[in-house]
């Protein structure tokens, strides 16, 4: 019996998976819990256990591929199953995904068909045509090997380009959409080498292709999400000179830990919208923004009203690290229901954040001035937290970072 | 929407609108048809317009070509293809003549649908895809539908038309649920390019169709070969100038269809294609179609007679590599 393993849903907002590794072979035997691979999906690197036992019949997606969620990406030929499973009521265990029908996967393989090799002389219709047009003694150079027999259109194109451009210069053409004819007509009779290449993108102001990360797609994808969700900012200024930050426990340690207390008081803070109800949370989990070059993560703090400020800022900088080894696992990153974004080092004032997908707000913090204080924007989801909440939220906030014996217990306990 | 809701709607609006149009077949009244092409017809129209008739396929032709003679605009029902066998003298000598031989004074505007094709163990004599026979009657409109949107417009066209049409449907397409959108200026006699490609040109009709754009979709994802989709929404006359504008684009065809591979719309196709674009070929063009056998009655013999998805990606395949692409 044949058991299809499909993409997982590591979160309630991951669309789409990339096989990133497979860590078993097609006919390898699988025991149940074996990792079998590992997805890569929005932000994070993942490993795929298997809830069955048998041999890995098929690999469907190929490393490097991404797929949409539920969709197969192997097959299992299931082996037999332990006794004592048999004994038990038939209770089939099943990836939650499993509950819809997967879609149909391709079951052949690719058939191993060479190419047809003729005696030197013979090309598609097409392709004389193109010869001629180009100007290339086809039979001489199929003689030559340097085209192979039956030419097609294809042969002669990339005999072409690799008459006119250097490898180099082959690579850099990938990068960019350039008319090749227009190209030529350029510089004709030359061959076209990197510099050439790019002076010519220089003076036509040809622009570069970048292709998206995963990490990028699932950002954009979010926020285009989150951006049209009912939301509204609260602007104000706090004074957060009374707190003690320094280069150990920053001041976004600090927040962090602050906001995570206050959290305790506001549960809307802790909850997350469904259809027809609120899911509440008993723990603070925050997230924080974090660049890391072109990417953008919010990893998670999770029980942020259980840990002492050092405890944060220890974990803090492990996130950190992980981000910029991009070993941030989908544990990691999920979980959160406010996010704490600082650009205040930044020397930038007061600006407002789109709220994380499925979270209930977030704070941008921005730069404190000489005397302490510092303007800091709420954005907050209003189908979760109305103004009258969310302004009492802020008092409170305004509160504590003026609480003396507050602040003094969060250090000493440091 | 349904398929077969689609070409219920088509000729209940035309009936609405036209009371010259009648509905004949077997079981197309009482019943709501064999497929439930006709439900609530009956109820809505009575048993002047929704006529139930006997099995006698020669006949339900023979009285729709006398209907159409006398001013009608018959729809008639031959519950499959395989049964309009009977009725061949009706269709060839009669239907697809009467117009030439009065010197135009008879007009014919009448329609004859039925479905085609392998449903599901069906054994031989029900199985059968025969749009051959019919597109090479000169005299004959043939015109099919893949989908819903062609279903509704194609049918309403049809009946339409003053001439007569054997308008062909496809078994399981009668239960697929298609979106469907309002169109205007539907031409059914213009072919419909349901995907854009580079490299291949694939023209296919009824049912295989939606197994073609799914190969497609396969093919662009794991090898890279983007096909453009062509589906023929009439087998006679067929809409060749689309096609050649397709393949002077991408300098390659396939034809795929379920009927036996010889002698059929892809020899045709292929043919006029080579005949017409023989110097912008970059490959021969591929024919698949189904196995040159009767159509068995066990499934996994059924399915190995004809194209599956499965199959026609890996011809297409195997056939864009040995010749070079």
């Amino acid at each position: 019996m044949d058991y299809e393993i499909v993409m997982p849903q590591f979160s309630d907002t991951m669309e789409k998976g990339k096989v990133a590794k497979w860590l078993k072979k097609e006919g390898e035997f699988v025991e149940k819990g074996d990792v079998i691979a590992q997805i890569e999906a929005e932000k994070a690197l993942m490993e795929l256990q298997s809830f069955r036992r048998g041999v890995l019949k098929r690999i469907l997606v190929k490393e490097g591929e991404e797929v949409e969620v539920g969709k197969p990406i192997a097959l299992l030929e299931l082996g037999e199953t332990l006794p004592e499973v048999k004994l038990q009521a038939p209770k089939e265990e099943k990836p939650t995904l499993l509950e819809e029908k997967p879609p149909e996967v391709i079951k052949v393989k690719p058939p191993e068909e060479k190419r047809m090799e003729l005696a030197p002389g013979f090309a598609s219709p097409y392709a004389r045509l193109l010869a001629k047009e180009k100007e290339i003694d086809l039979y001489q150079l199929q003689k030559e090997e340097k085209i192979p027999s039956p030419a097609h259109a294809k042969d002669i194109e990339v005999f072409l380009r690799e008459r006119h451009f250097t490898p180099k210069a082959l690579e850099l053409l990938k990068d960019y959409s350039i008319d090749i004819q227009e190209l030529l007509k350029e510089f004709p009779n030359k061959k076209i080498d990197q510099d050439l290449l790019l002076t010519y993108i220089e003076k036509k102001n040809i622009p570069r292709k970048v292709p998206l990360s995963s990490v990028q797609k699932s950002l954009i994808s979010n926020l285009s999400k989150s951006f049209p969700i009912p939301h509204y900012h609260i602007y104000e200024v706090f004074d957060l000179s009374l707190i003690p930050w320094d280069k150990e426990i920053t001041l976004t340690h600090w927040l962090i830990k602050i906001v995570g207390d206050a959290m305790q008081f506001f549960e809307k803070l802790r909850a997350i919208y469904k259809e027809d109800h609120y899911l509440i949370y008993p723990s603070s989990n925050l997230g924080v923004a974090i660049a890391v070059g072109d990417d953008l993560y919010a990893p998670v703090v999770k029980e942020v009203n259980k840990k002492s400020l050092g405890e944060i800022a220890k974990e803090v900088r492990e996130l950190r690290k992980k981000a910029e080894e991009g070993r941030l696992t989908q544990e990691d990153l999920s979980g959160a229901t406010f996010t704490i974004s600082n650009l205040g080092m930044f020397g930038i004032r007061a600006f407002d954040a789109v709220i994380p997908y499925g979270q209930v707000g977030i704070m941008a913090v921005g730069m404190q001035d000489q005397e302490g204080k510092a303007h800091i924007t709420f954005t907050f989801d209003h189908r979760i937290v109305n103004g009258f909440h969310s302004a009492l939220f802020v008092k409170h906030l305004k509160e504590k970072f003026l609480d003396k014996n507050y602040l003094k217990m969060l250090k000493r306990e440091a | 929407m349904l398929y077969r809701e689609a070409l219920n709607l088509a000729l209940d609006h035309t009936m609405e609108h036209d009371e010259r149009v009648v509905v004949l077949g077997e079981d197309v009244g009482f019943y709501g048809g064999n497929y439930r092409v006709t439900e609530g017809l009956y109820a809505k129209y009575g048993p002047k317009r929704v006529i139930d008739t006997p099995i006698a396929e020669n006949s339900i032709v023979g009285t729709a070509i006398g209907m159409a003679m006398m001013g009608l605009r018959p729809v008639a029902e031959i519950m499959t293809i395989n049964f309009a066998m009977l009725a061949m003298d009706q269709f060839v000598n009669q239907m697809a003549k009467l117009r030439y031989m009065s010197g135009g004074k008879i007009f014919l505007p009448m329609v004859v649908r039925m479905p085609q094709g392998v449903a599901k163990q069906l054994a031989a004599q029900h199985s059968q895809s025969l749009e051959h026979m019919f597109a090479s009657i000169p005299g004959l409109y043939v015109l099919c539908a893949s989908d819903s949107i062609s279903a509704y417009y194609g049918l309403l066209h049809a009946i339409r038309m003053d001439d007569p049409v054997v308008f062909l449907e496809h078994t399981l397409l009668y239960g697929m649920d298609f979106p469907f959108e309002p169109m205007q200026n539907f031409d059914p006699f213009k072919a419909r390019v349901l995907k854009k490609g580079k490299d291949i040109t694939v023209v296919s009709y009824l049912k295989m169709v939606h197994d073609v754009i799914k190969v497609c979709q396969w093919l662009e994802e794991r090898d890279g070969i983007s096909c453009e989709v062509i589906d023929l929404t009439s087998l006679r006359p067929i809409d060749f100038e689309t096609i050649y504008q397709s393949v002077k684009k991408t300098k390659r065809l396939a034809v795929v269809y379920e009927a036996p591979k010889s002698l059929g719309l892809g020899a045709e196709v292929s043919a006029k294609v080579s005949e017409e674009l023989f110097y912008y070929l970059d490959a021969p063009p591929l024919r698949i179609g189904g196995e040159e056998v009767p159509i068995a009655y066990n499934r996994k013999l059924e399915l190995m007679a004809i194209p599956t998805p499965e199959k026609i990606y890996s011809q297409i395949l195997s056939w864009s590599k040995r010749h070079g692409l």
